[in-house]
């Protein structure tokens, strides 16, 4: 059955109507949760507030299991789902880069684009460095294509890669998620804060 | 000498197989004489109320404008013609059966009653005002005295005028998506919407806030039912009507119109009322911002949907 | 502790489930960066189109038929605009503001501000996605690509945390 739109059971055009609506949803959720205060999204850093890491990984886990139980009761079709592609040096490099930029400016892209829907200035500046950071990339791009395609493994995923199921895989994750939520409890009752 | 023979307009690469002809003048044009039209209808229909001083932006702040807009629309309107110099011979007769000809003569009445109707609140909206002459007093007494009557005759004219934005595009046979009666009432619908939601962004009271805010979500809703209606129709319609009604329903025009129309100019304008009137904050500029610009985007989509859609044969 | 925010795992468990509509209608993913760089290309395009028609970056995306504005991604980010200001005008939060620890002045947050985006934006494009691209995409459908990303961004703040502690605590 699914997904829809690459099986044409839903018009092509109808794509970008659907990237809208769930755009809204994932705006409206991120805001919710609080995704769009950086002070909030940098409390994960220093212990006083794990709510990114809660809010990111049962994301991740009941996206993951839903994909992998939908697969199961065949209402989609894993192989049409884009996996986007390893290229472990700019990978890692981009990650550390993304990281950096992270702690510094307190937001990710998308985080940085609800807290300015909602009047943060910061956000704002934040989004004009973006603009300007890819800007930069864009431009020295020749400089760097060969490391940008440097150690290319393709669409290659996780469970593969280590000789397991998917299901082996979503479980292990999801004990270290669970893990990772206790020690973020307890890092909350260590160094607690006010509201804001 | 080479004779061309013209026996059909599907002879004109500008006409067949689509359209060419119109540009953002005359989806503009059509806005505003939206617009306007809201603007007298409300003023003139709270004034027969009896509600002029309780409203006083609706009744009589607003219609200040009506003259710039109706102006404005007609520059732009004048834009588009070819033979600008020719346009006075829409004048020199009445064809009953010619919208063309229904919207020019509606425009050349109602331009001078908004300025009547303006006339009679200046005193009221500017204290210090003073006609100056004593025949110009007497004749805008005289319009006060007639006021009621000016406004039912505004009311049916306005009508008239924000239909006729709609029925121009219906009356043209040869464009199958335009030929639907539901355009006529949806533009009518969907230019009281925006004067209400100017109304309520000026207006200085919390009651004429509310009052217009209410009217505002009414209104969107009865526009989502026309738009629901207008696909249906046209679905249970001919081939030719139904592949018109593709055009939004999986073609070209499907992003545009529900992403840019309905989404960001009608239903995201109305929760932020329907919010509003629940006493959550939201930044006053926005919801009117937004339906003017989903206004807008509605009479350019369909202007160009209707250019766009086409005979099989 | 009270708060005045969504329960993080019932606002994660909603989260996952707006990823799996994503998976389940388009196949594909949610993201952020690439809408950026669509307005990038946009804008280089405009300014100077022969550049970006000769440049190996942005040769992909512009050219015949081909705009960059008309990608899921910028759909999607207006979509995340609209459903922020929803959700900030239900819970009372729409308010211009430059959010920082009191601690630093207005104008050190906003320096901050722009110098992380440089690099967030400059990382995005290296690492082909951002944290919902990458990362957060990238770990449910599996990909080796999204949980590197994912231990490379978190990883790196953990270790310069400590160095930009007055900016936050």
């Amino acid at each position: 059955m699914g997904p829809l739109v690459p099986q044409e059971i839903i018009g092509a055009d109808w794509n970008l109507f659907i990237a809208f609506v769930i755009g809204i949803g994932f705006g409206f959720v991120l805001e919710q949760a609080g995704f769009s205060s950086s002070r909030k999204l940098a409390g994960l850093f220093y212990g006083y507030d794990t709510v990114v890491l809660k809010v990111f990984f049962t994301g991740a886990i009941t996206a993951m299991l839903g994909l992998l139980f939908f697969s199961l009761f065949g209402w989609i079709d894993l192989s049409l789902i884009y996996v986007n592609p390893t290229f472990i040096w700019s990978a890692i490099t981009g990650g550390v880069i993304m990281g950096a930029g992270f702690i510094i400016g307190g937001f990710c892209p998308g985080t940085s684009v609800c807290a300015a829907a909602i009047g943060k200035i910061d956000a704002m500046v934040f989004i004009g460095g973006i603009l300007l950071g890819i800007f930069f990339f864009a431009e020295g791009f020749s400089f760097m294509k060969d490391f940008y395609m440097a150690g290319a493994y393709g669409p290659l995923k996780v469970s593969d890669f280590f000789g397991i199921s998917g299901g082996v895989m979503a479980l292990l994750v999801i004990i270290a998620a669970l893990v990772m939520f206790k020690l973020g409890e307890l890092a909350e009752k260590k160094w607690p804060r006010e509201e804001y | 000498m080479i004779e061309e023979i013209i026996t059909s307009g599907r002879m004109n690469p500008e006409i067949d197989p689509v359209l060419h002809v119109w540009g953002w003048e005359i989806p503009f044009y059509l806005f505003l004489g939206g617009l306007a039209a809201g603007i007298l209808i409300f003023s003139a229909y709270f004034t027969l109320r009896g509600r002029q001083d309780e409203l006083p932006i609706a009744v009589k702040w607003m219609p200040l404008s009506v003259p710039f807009l109706i102006g404005i629309g007609l520059i732009s309107l004048l834009l588009d013609l070819s033979h600008i110099l020719y346009a006075w011979q829409l004048f020199t007769n009445i064809r009953w059966e010619s919208p063309m000809s229904w919207g020019a003569w509606t425009l050349l009445i109602i331009t001078p009653l908004s300025i009547a109707w303006i006339a009679i609140w200046m005193e009221d909206i500017f204290p210090k005002w003073d006609w100056k002459f004593d025949e110009v007093k007497t004749v805008v007494k005289w319009l006060k005295e007639q006021r009621r009557i000016l406004a039912q005759i505004l009311i049916l004219l306005s009508i008239i005028l924000g239909m006729y934005t709609g029925i121009l595009l219906s009356a043209f046979n040869a464009r199958p998506f335009w030929n639907t009666s539901i355009l006529g009432p949806l533009f009518l619908t969907s230019g009281l919407s925006a004067s209400a939601a100017l109304i309520a962004y000026f207006s200085k009271t919390e009651l004429e806030k509310r009052l217009f805010t209410r009217i505002d979500i009414i209104l969107i809703g009865i526009e989502l039912f026309m738009i629901v209606h207008l696909f249906m129709g046209h679905l249970a319609g001919t081939q030719v009507h139904i592949q018109a009604a593709q055009m939004f329903l999986g073609g070209a025009y499907t992003v545009p119109f529900w992403t840019f129309v309905v989404g960001l100019g009608l239903l995201l304008p109305v929760s932020l009322e329907l919010l509003e009137l629940k006493h959550k904050f939201i930044p006053a500029i926005v919801p009117v911002v937004l339906i003017i610009a989903g206004n807008l985007a509605l009479r350019f989509i369909v202007v160009s949907a209707g250019q766009a859609s086409r005979w099989l044969y | 502790m009270k708060t005045k925010y969504m329960n993080p795992y019932l606002a994660g468990v909603l989260l996952g489930l707006v990823l799996l509509m994503a998976f389940f209608f388009s196949g594909r993913g949610l993201g952020a960066s690439g809408a950026v760089k669509s307005v990038v290309v946009t804008a280089v395009d405009i300014v100077a189109p022969g550049h970006t028609a000769n440049s190996d970056y942005y040769g992909k995306y512009v050219g015949e038929g081909k705009s960059p504005m008309k990608s899921w991604l910028v759909f999607e980010m207006i979509g995340v605009m609209v459903g922020g200001f929803l959700s900030g005008a239900l819970s009372g939060r729409l308010k211009w503001r430059v959010e920082h620890f009191p601690g630093i002045t207005a104008n050190r947050r906003l320096v901050f501000a722009a110098a992380g985006g440089i690099l967030f934006g400059f990382g995005s494009q290296l690492g082909r996605g951002c944290t919902s691209g990458s990362a957060l995409t990238g770990m449910a459908s599996l990909s080796v690509a999204g949980f590197v990303s994912m231990m490379a961004i978190f990883g790196t703040a953990f270790a310069l945390a400590y160095l930009l502690r007055k900016n936050w605590i």
